[in-house]
């Protein structure tokens, strides 16, 4: 499977961290998406004529959407990632994955604009990813009430890692995570899942590696 | 986790024993946020070149230089902390009185408001006192709410209910601080506006 | 308060091989500022108010200056030396003060930390002794044997290595790190820290490369710097204050920060203090 992919792209990233998280070894064409905008040039666009990334590639499949490839790769290596089936649970996985969407258009061109100088309106960008970020806390906080640590159910699934990278990435675009406790929660959840990768911009769980004491040292 | 007060922003912090702490949001090396760090055992450690604290804000640590006992004078400031009724509650300067007891209430949940204290009180309809204010939205849902002003635009407003609540009365409450803070924001709006 | 000081210093405002008839809108020193290339191929930089700005291109990026360059853009010679790969990383903006950029870079304390697995890991936190001097002829801070053990130093590293560094500062907002060269044992890998300052506040940082590596594509090495970068960009934003302090008492450093100190020494005594902070709160 080869993957099309940007280092500092979120929605690259959840390809590459639903990939560790289930085993599958992804092959990796780095895309040199900035400064080259590679992504507009004819061989990737012959791929994906809306000129974005990821694309992932398996033979004769192409896919453009990363909540497709999410769940591609969950299928194929990891089926409990697409949640148990149960009706409620499957429509709230779906709710979510769908609203991941807002959070690449409303953090996601919030960070563009503020790290690599895309033009937009970067208030009407903030504001609405301030927006999308206190549903999402207070859809956590619900779960939390019904016994749930993660997005659709008490397990992560497709929906959480869907979401996890422009939220936890939302500082970059002058967007602060402080007020939002349930979401610190679910993602340091997500952060300690065993297999976990980072990107750059989310900084390793240190507490996770004991403290290395020095001989002679009390 | 970050957290502000009057005096300043603080890194509010529980160490592995379970104790909560508060120092300042400022690592004292070179100015990085301590409320990034990561606890380890009963330490605080900055994010930046892993510098750790105790409690009492004295540096344990200086991972550039492991065979140095750090001296007393490198500490970060801090704050009395009590945690009382599932409550954190952090001393700006000398704490003269315990905390207010909040018996029979259970903590649900904090959201921050851009809205000042007063327009979350109009929005209620109620005035808060140390021990914030009882607000009833709905006939069978008994809030109590606690009001933080962060700085003179934003206000943390702590939800609490009725510890003997149901799953669906947690929820409602939940969802009626949401729509009383939209209500606070909107009149903040219309009060602010030219 | 007088930044005259900066104002005479050329600044990186755009990459060269960016740029064409459409200008470029930015910003230097809080002052908006346009940057085009001709057609044929002569790089301009004009102030809103119309005057055109001294220019010069040189390691990638066009450069120029507010006021009047007093010198030449300092020179690095190994950017002139064949069988390297010249990498353009491209534009990071970061809303921090344009001096905490470079002191960042001059840190190795932080790698363990912010770089973890890269260029250090835990239990390797040591930073032995270095030597640290301002060297008169050309008036710049050079740090010198400063040595660290690191998990992948560089794209091309297969493991660990104790890396050794030589850090200068030419120029208050740029900065040049030399590094041990895994393929070519003898030679220094070059890569540096190009700093705009748009405000006290704000920068655009351009970092630039000139490696010995014809093994590693040129989209891996990019993404190698910028994944580096972005790992800092995180850090440097939620320092406090923004803006880089000069007054002694207000941090403390330790031995493994005397290039830091260093440095902040010598903005002070060039009056460098666009973007510091003179006096503590
Ligand atoms: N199809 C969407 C696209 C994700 C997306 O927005 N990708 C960005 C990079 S992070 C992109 O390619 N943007 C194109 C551009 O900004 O030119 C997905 O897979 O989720
Ligand atoms: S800034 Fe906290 S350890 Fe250096
Ligand atoms: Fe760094």
């Amino acid at each position: 499977m080869k993957l099309y992919d940007y280092v500092l792209s979120p929605s690259c990233y959840k390809v590459r961290l639903m990939a560790a998280l289930t085993g599958v070894k992804l092959e990796i064409r780095a895309v040199d998406f900035h400064p080259g905008a590679e992504h507009r040039g004819p061989e990737l666009m012959a791929l994906n004529p809306a000129g974005s990334i990821p694309i992932l590639e398996d033979g004769d499949l192409i896919l453009t959407e990363s909540a497709a490839m999410l769940t591609y790769l969950a299928a194929k290596a990891g089926p409990e990632w697409l949640g148990s089936g149960a009706p409620e649970e499957t429509a709230r996985l779906q709710q979510w994955l769908s609203f991941a969407h807002r959070l690449t258009a409303s953090l996601g061109g919030a960070r563009l604009h503020e790290m690599l100088l895309r033009p937009g309106d970067i208030g009407t960008l903030q504001a609405q990813g301030i927006a999308a970020l206190r549903e999402l806390e207070a859809g956590l906080v619900e779960q939390g009430l019904r016994g749930m640590r993660f997005l659709a159910s008490d397990r992560p699934t497709v929906a959480d890692i869907a979401c996890f990278p422009y939220v936890a990435l939302a500082p970059d675009g002058g967007v602060p995570l402080d007020p939002y406790p349930a979401i610190r929660l679910w993602s340091r959840a997500i952060r300690s899942l065993d297999n976990f990768i980072e990107m750059p911009g989310i900084h390793r769980l240190h507490e996770l590696k004991r403290e290395h004491v020095e001989p002679g040292e009390v | 986790m970050p957290a502000r007060t009057p005096v300043g922003p603080i890194a509010l912090w529980r160490s592995q024993s379970g104790r909560a702490a508060a120092s300042a949001d400022r690592c004292p090396h070179r100015g990085m946020r301590l409320s990034h760090g990561f606890v380890r055992g009963e330490a605080l450690s900055c994010i930046y070149h892993g510098w750790s604290y105790a409690r009492a804000g004295n540096c344990l640590r200086i991972p550039a230089h492991p065979g140095l006992a750090p001296p007393e004078t490198i500490r970060v400031p801090t704050h009395e902390v009590e945690e009382c009724d599932g409550v954190i509650w952090v001393a700006v300067g000398e704490a003269t009185a315990q905390p207010p007891r909040l018996q029979g209430v259970v903590p649900l949940r904090s959201l921050t408001a851009h809205a000042a204290v007063a327009a979350i009180e109009a929005a209620a309809g109620a005035k808060a006192g140390v021990d914030g204010f009882a607000w009833q939205p709905q006939s069978k849902l008994q809030i109590r709410l606690l009001l933080v002003p962060q700085g003179a635009e934003e206000t943390l407003i702590h939800v609490l209910l009725d510890d003997d609540s149901s799953l669906s009365q947690r929820i409602a409450a939940s969802r009626a601080v949401e729509t009383l803070r939209r209500t606070a924001e909107d009149l903040e709006t219309k009060a602010t506006a030219p | 308060m007088t930044h005259d000081a900066m104002i005479d210093e050329w600044y990186p405002v755009g990459l060269f091989s960016q740029l064409d008839t459409n200008a470029r809108k930015t910003a230097l020193m809080g002052r908006p500022i346009e940057v085009a290339v001709e057609a044929e191929g002569h790089a301009r930089v004009t102030s809103g108010d119309g005057r055109s700005l001294p220019v010069c291109v040189r390691y990638g990026h066009v450069w120029s200056s507010l006021g009047k360059p007093q010198k030449d853009l300092f020179a690095i010679p190994e950017a002139d030396q064949p069988g390297r790969t010249l990498v353009d990383v491209g534009v990071i903006r970061v809303r921090c003060s344009p001096l905490r950029a470079v002191e960042n870079f001059l840190d190795i304390a932080h790698f363990p930390f912010v770089h973890t697995d890269i260029l250090g890991a835990e239990p390797h936190t040591e930073v032995q002794d270095y030597k640290v001097e301002v060297r008169q002829d050309a008036d710049e801070v050079w740090a010198t044997q400063v040595k660290f053990y690191q998990p992948q130093a560089a794209k091309s590293a297969s493991g660990g290595i104790t890396t050794e560094y030589m850090y200068r500062v030419p120029a208050p907002t740029c900065c040049v790190l030399y590094k041990t060269c895994p393929p070519r044992p003898g030679e220094w890998d070059v890569i540096t820290l190009f700093v705009q300052p748009l405000a006290e506040d704000l920068c655009d940082v351009w970092p630039w490369m000139a490696l010995f590596d014809d093994a590693t594509p040129m989209t891996d090495l990019i993404h190698f710097q910028q994944t580096i970068f972005l790992q800092d960009r995180s850090i440097l934003e939620n320092q406090i204050p923004r803006l880089l302090p000069l007054d002694p008492g207000m941090e403390i450093p330790t031995r493994a920060d005397l290039t830091s100190v260093a440095y902040r020494r010598w903005l002070k005594r060039h009056n460098y203090t666009y973007g510091a902070q003179l006096v503590a709160q």
